[in-house]
């Protein structure tokens, strides 16, 4: 049997024949083929670079020994079964890419040591230079790649290490106080460092945690140092290097290590508490702004945290029904008594404001209180005549006990007769004097009965004159002496005499013209004036169109209404004179009026057999003393209807022409004034603001083709303006169930809003059909 | 049948399409949960509930009338006082995105409705223009196998600026051998966090600004300073060892420093500098105002005046007739305050006079420095044209004073700060170190630390702007409580400290390729350029294409 051939190592040298050195090029050809025959190298390199890598044997080992000035790169591209051993110190980069290779350097090496090397192992018996263990790898098919030092390293030591071991000793290191250089580990993401000795803890800290061998890694070193030691022939030492103890790890943080750590070492609530506050001495304002809390809050809040409110704002702001209504009729209330049921309430309540709700409500009145009606907003307005004629024949109201006072009314028309009421209503005798055999006025006196029913009339002038503490005295005419008298003998006179004396106007032939009051007093007579064929009215106003109509009912052929402006006519009476064909001029001037007719300024003639003049009616106060002061005919009332004269009042046409309406809102007005002064209490007026449309959400009504034809179905039309209709609508809407309806002990009820649910969004006042929920600031 | 309803109109009806912001809501997502209304800070959406008619016109159905259908809506308000801002309040709190106000990309309308009751517009925030001379500046000389290779992630930097007036070294030697006085200076990081006040901030957003400040000096090291703006500072923090980390404001209204005279003798430490403010960016040539309803309690007694009332800041110091007179009166007075030790500087509007102003600085030796607030600054509040029209670019300006400090040889003795739309669109590291480039030894940056630190919502396209009248959604700049109380100054804090490293990592990003690591690249010129002719030109830099 042939005994094994035991290979003698092949020399390369780096020198040739003529001692000169031999280029790396050249030397890497020299070291390739040499190792072709051999397993066993013997390099004496002359600073050759690259030696010792690229030896592709077949996974058959071998090994090279390298001898003088060792080049860089020692051991580049090293492989496995590769173990080059450097008798000496090695220069820069030992080990560069080596993928397996066992380099062992028997004295220091220089800079690079194991940069980029995947796989394999360094093992020095000496100290490293700087950037040692950088952009090392680990790729896990493999072995991790170790780099050993007996010494200690340079500068910026495992920078972007990506799995390598490093096992640093510390024995003779270069700088006893730091065995790692200045700022290791910087970029670091793979592999741990075995360290023993001192450093000065500049490792990158974003990068890798240093601590103790735990017993696994403990371990694994106890393990390999033998060997290591034994490689670089220092097996002395084993003592020594075993004492665990000694030893020290920097390893890796994982990324979710660093993304703990990513702002900085301290929770800013740490911070807080244990540096910011404690040098403040606590809260910075709290001399500015003692207790002031300054806790985060969320971005929907309830309770004092908002910054809105919703207030349930029920009958604080007057329906335009009652607002525009000179006497404030309140008649949103009556409709919604009558949704309720309660239609005797609504009546009643009626009568605590008019004595004449079928007359005027129901019959003359243009309804100004339904100019404004909201429900015109979806189809109509409430017929709110339909509300005056239905309490025709409802009794009085209930009135005060007499307190034994008593107050004279001078004129019995709708504002003497309204003081009346509203006097004996208060329990103060209310003594009319009227000139007339009978009550009302010009009511009475001038408007047709096909517009006053004189059903309706007479009724009510019946409920008028059953009221309590009303005394009616016909046929008094007052004169100055009498007034005094009045004056004397009552608390307080109250002038209510109208306006009866028609305006003229001195054109010639002036005399010719008939005033229209006294035609339409004729045709309310038993004894109706004759009117001829062609009839002229001077002064196209309401009262013109009414002498328009009398005046075709009495036999007019023509009617021509003239005027100097755009006449004033409206409503009704405009609608029935030009009905029955009446016709309006206008801009006209009337120059004179002669046997032919009325002559115009331009010279034309309007033929006329009947010449009527309506201007307008200005008062006669002959019996009035001089304490009262007139402006331009009028009586100067302020704003109760006092004149200059504390005792003297004046209501309706002698303070300003206006329409029944307003006279009886004077009359009103002027009796509650009195009545809270005779009883000494703090009289109050009409205060409410109308309410702003904007606030009401019509859309919930549907539109209806026609007005009801009953005052219940147009309490259902009415939109309750104001007035809470007890809909549920803002409960239903409410987001959080802040909002509920509430019975109260005094009877009634309330809706509430829990400002600890409410997030003040607005819905109940966005919903609310009333406009009775509104948002208000909160301080 | 619908009513017949005469629909009133005045010069100022409008639609919402004629708004700026235009509300869309769908009704399909809407759950009505009162959140978006809740928040709204200007009323400008409400519950509508609208009617629908639905006609049945079947012929010979019988049956031939109309129904109707109510639904509801979140519909915008057209009022201008209640126009849609755009903040998105709205879709913040929505739990179902069903409400988002969108930009009307027409014809917004209201802009010539804005100046109600004789009172030209104003508004606070941003100028409402999207372009930015320094988002086109980019650093062209990147060292490859030239310089040193150096590595942002890896090597160390020195990221610091001076501020206040640096001698020759001859100077400065004899001066320290004679015991002479030596002019103060702070090593600083040269993003500085601008001028807002206490008073157009919220207590809880100045606090948390200065909070994160105090964490970036005492746990990070990183020197960042901030200014306080004219609006005094808390005598708490006055006399704390955070007074280090701000620059003190004066400014022609002289607000707070009652203050903080009161404080110097209680004071642990000097602060960082004086700001004197001759002008601002964002409204050259006009004053402040801080109107009444931001005058709180609070806000009172840190300014030293009565609450409620108006607080203007008039556009001109009201003694001061010339520079010579400003310098002698104000930077003295300011100097001796603290002994001579402690930097101070003014600040200027940008402006083509900014060079005037430069030369006389030079000359006096108590100067520590000329900040420059281009025309792209921020505010709480200015007349909308001061806003829009007023003022000069910063680039150029700061470009040709330092320019000129380099002719007279100076340009390492009196620092330059620059701001004005430092981070308008986002760029913060990236527009500041242009301007370092440029010349600037350091820039102010506020609104970009409002939208990063605060989430501000405002943006140059007009959205949110209501600085200036107390109802900020996010609690920045109003003194409601209940509005202010929605921030987190800890919070607020963490992000100041975000911001500032991620400008640090970016700076490095910067100065590495250039090679530059040991000092801030100030005037390096020769490493940006700019893909305008006539710009590369106006700055003296490359021309790139």
């Amino acid at each position: 049997m042939e005994s094994p051939t035991v290979a003698l190592p092949v020399i390369v040298r780096g020198i040739d024949e003529n001692g000169q050195r031999i280029a790396s090029q050249t030397f890497e050809e020299l070291v390739q083929r040499a190792a072709g025959d051999t397993d066993s190298l013997v390099l004496e390199t002359f600073g050759q670079h690259n030696v010792g890598g690229r030896l592709w044997k077949g996974g058959r080992p071998i090994t090279v020994r390298v001898r003088g000035p060792v080049g860089q790169r020692l051991g580049c591209m090293g492989r496995p079964g590769t173990t080059i051993i450097s008798e000496g110190p090695a220069s820069d980069d030992v080990g560069y890419l080596n993928i397996g290779a066992d380099i062992i350097i028997l004295g220091d090496a220089t800079n690079g040591v194991c940069n980029a090397m995947a796989q394999g192992r360094v093992m020095v018996r000496g100290s490293i230079g700087s950037r040692g263990l950088t952009m090392t790898k680990w790729n896990p098919a493999f072995e991790r790649p170790e780099l050993w030092v007996l010494g200690s390293t340079g500068d910026t030591f495992a920078e972007f290490n990506c799995g390598g071991i490093g096992v640093v000793c510390g024995v003779d290191p270069k700088n006893p106080e730091n065995v790692l250089g200045y700022r290791p580990c910087v970029g670091m993401v793979g592999g741990w460092i075995f360290y023993r000795g001192k450093t000065d803890g500049s490792y990158s800290r974003s990068d890798v945690r240093e601590t103790d061998l735990d017993d696994e890694k403990w371990q694994w070193l106890k393990e390999r140092l033998p060997e290591f030691l034994q490689r670089i022939g220092r097996d002395d030492l084993i003592v020594q290097l075993t004492n665990r103890e000694e030893w020290r790890l920097l390893i890796s943080l994982t990324p979710q290590e660093k993304a703990l750590s990513n702002t900085g070492s301290m929770p800013m609530a740490e911070f807080r508490k244990k540096i910011w506050e404690p040098a403040l001495g606590g809260d910075p304002l709290r001399d500015l702004a003692p207790g002031l809390d300054r806790s985060p809050i969320g971005l929907i809040v309830t309770g004092d945290l908002r910054r809105k409110r919703p207030y349930w704002a029920n009958r604080e702001n007057a329906a335009p029904c009652t607002f525009y209504c000179p006497m404030h009729i309140p008649t949103v209330d009556r409709l919604r008594l009558i949704r309720e049921g309660k239609m005797d309430e609504a009546y009643r309540l009626t009568l605590e404001y008019t004595p004449l709700p079928g007359s005027v409500c129901g019959a003359i009145c243009p309804n100004l209180c339904m100019d404004q009606c909201s429900r015109q907003l979806v189809d109509r307005s409430i017929d709110v005549a339909l509300l005056g004629r239905a309490v025709r024949d409802f009794p009085p109201p209930e009135t005060k006990p007499p307190i034994g006072k008593r107050v004279a009314i001078v004129g019995g028309g709708p504002a003497g007769m309204t003081a009346a009421w509203h006097l004996a209503k208060a329990g103060i005798e209310a003594h009319i004097f009227e000139r007339e055999d009978h009550l009302g006025g010009k009511l009475a006196q001038v408007i047709p009965w096909d517009r006053l029913p004189r059903a309706t009339w007479e009724a009510e002038i019946s409920r008028f004159l059953a009221m309590p503490n009303i005394h009616v005295h016909f046929g008094v005419s007052i004169t100055r002496e009498s007034f005094q008298q009045l004056k004397d003998e009552y608390e307080y006179v109250i002038v209510a005499v109208g306006a009866h004396e028609t305006r003229r106007i001195p054109f010639p032939g002036s005399e010719r013209v008939i005033p229209a009051l006294d035609f339409l007093k004729s045709v309310k007579s038993p004894s109706p004036m004759p009117v001829g064929k062609r009839v002229v009215v001077i002064g196209a106003g309401n009262v013109g169109c009414d002498v328009a109509c009398e005046a075709y009912r009495h036999g007019a052929e023509s009617v021509i209404l003239l005027d100097i402006q755009k006449p004033l006519a409206f409503g009704k009476e405009k609608a029935a004179a030009e009905a029955m064909g009446a016709v309006f001029r206008w801009p006209v001037t009337t120059r004179e009026v002669t046997e032919d007719g009325v002559v115009l300024a331009d010279g034309e003639i309007i033929p006329a057999d009947t010449v009527f003049i309506s201007i307008g009616d200005i008062p006669a106060l002959d019996f009035l003393p001089e304490t009262v002061e007139t402006v331009r005919g009028w009586i100067r009332t302020d704003e109760v209807g006092r004149t200059t004269d504390a005792k003297i009042f004046a209501v309706g046409d002698v303070e300003r022409p206006g329409l029944a309406t307003n006279a009886m809102g004077a009359g009103m007005q002027s009796a509650e004034f009195i009545a809270s002064t005779l009883k000494g209490i703090p009289w109050k007026p009409f205060a409410k603001k109308v309410i702003d449309r904007k606030t009401l959400t019509m859309e919930h009504y549907c539109p209806l083709p026609s007005k009801g034809t009953t005052p219940e179905a147009e309490a259902e039309r009415c939109l309750s303006c104001g007035s809470c209709r007890d809909c549920h609508l803002c409960e239903t809407i409410c987001p959080t169930g802040a909002i509920s309806r509430r019975e109260l002990e005094i009877g009634g009820y309330e809706y509430v809003s829990d400002d600890e649910k409410c997030i003040a969004c607005g819905f109940c006042a966005d919903t609310c059909p009333c406009g009775i929920w509104t948002m208000r600031p909160l301080a | 049948m619908v009513p017949i309803q005469s629909v009133p109109s005045s010069p100022s009806s409008l639609t919402p399409g004629d708004l700026p912001w235009i509300i869309q809501h769908r009704e399909d997502r809407c759950t009505l949960c009162g959140r978006c209304t809740a928040v709204c800070p200007v009323q400008a959406i409400h519950l509508a509930y609208r009617r629908q008619r639905i006609p049945n016109l079947g012929i010979g159905s019988g049956n031939l009338g109309n129904s109707y259908r109510t639904f509801t809506g979140i519909r915008q308000r057209t009022e201008p006082a209640n126009r849609c801002i755009g903040c998105g309040m709205c879709a913040m709190v929505c739990p179902n995105e069903a409400i988002c106000p969108v930009p009307n990309p027409g014809d917004a309308r209201v802009r010539f409705h804005m100046n109600q009751g004789g009172d030209a517009w104003k508004r606070g925030g941003r100028r409402n223009d999207t372009s930015s001379l320094l988002d086109r500046i980019i650093f062209t000389r990147i060292s490859m196998l030239t310089d040193p290779a150096l590595d942002a992630g890896r090597h160390e930097f020195m990221l610091n600026t001076v501020l206040g007036r640096i001698l020759p070294p001859e100077e400065f030697l004899k001066r320290h051998a004679s015991g002479e006085w030596i002019p103060p200076t702070r090593e600083i990081f040269p993003f500085i966090i601008g001028s807002m006040s206490f008073g157009a901030l919220s207590p809880n957003m100045w606090l948390g600004l200065l909070q994160g400040v105090a964490y970036l000096n005492e746990v990070l090291k990183i020197p960042v300073v901030m200014a306080t703006g004219e609006g005094g500072c808390p005598p708490w923090i006055l006399k704390s060892p955070f007074l280090k980390y701000i620059i003190l404001q004066i400014a022609s209204g002289y607000f707070g420093w009652d203050e903080i005279i009161r404080a110097i003798p209680d004071m642990q430490c000097d602060p960082a500098a004086i700001e004197i403010k001759y002008g601002q960016g964002a409204k050259p040539g006009d004053g402040g105002l801080l109107m009444w309803f931001k005058v709180s309690k609070l806000i009172a007694r840190l300014r030293g005046v009565p609450e409620g009332v108006d607080l203007p800041s008039p556009p001109v110091h009201q003694t001061l007739y010339s520079i010579e007179e400003s310098v002698m009166k104000m930077i003295q007075t300011m100097s001796m305050a603290w002994g001579f030790r402690v930097p101070v500087y003014p600040k200027i509007s940008g402006s083509t006079s900014a060079k005037a102003v430069l030369n006389n600085l030079v000359r006096n030796p108590y100067a520590g420095g000329l900040l420059i607030d281009g025309v792209d600054g921020g505010t709480g509040a200015a007349y909308n044209v001061s806003m829009d029209a007023m003022g000069h670019p910063i680039a150029s300006n700061i470009r040709e004073c330092y320019l000129d400090l380099c002719a007279q040889g100076k340009q390492n003795e009196i620092p330059l700060f620059a701001a004005g739309g430092i981070g308008k669109n986002g760029n913060v590291a990236q527009n500041g170190m242009a301007l370092v480039m440029l010349g600037a030894s350091g820039v102010h940056i506020g609104k970009y630390i409002m939208q990063a630190a605060a989430g501000c919502l405002g943006n140059e396209r007009n959205r949110c702007n209501v600085c200036n009248i107390g109802l900020c959604p996010k609690g920045i700049t109003s003194q409601n409580p209940k509005l202010y109380r929605r921030l987190d100054p800890d919070q607020v804090a963490q992000r100041v400290v975000d911001i500032f490293l991620s400008i640090r990592t970016e700076m490095k990003k910067i100065m590495a390729p250039l090679g530059r690591s040991q000092s801030l690249p100030i005037g390096m010129s020769d490493a940006i350029g700019i893909d305008n002719k006539d710009a590369a030109d106006r700055l003296n830099i490359r021309y790139i294409c």
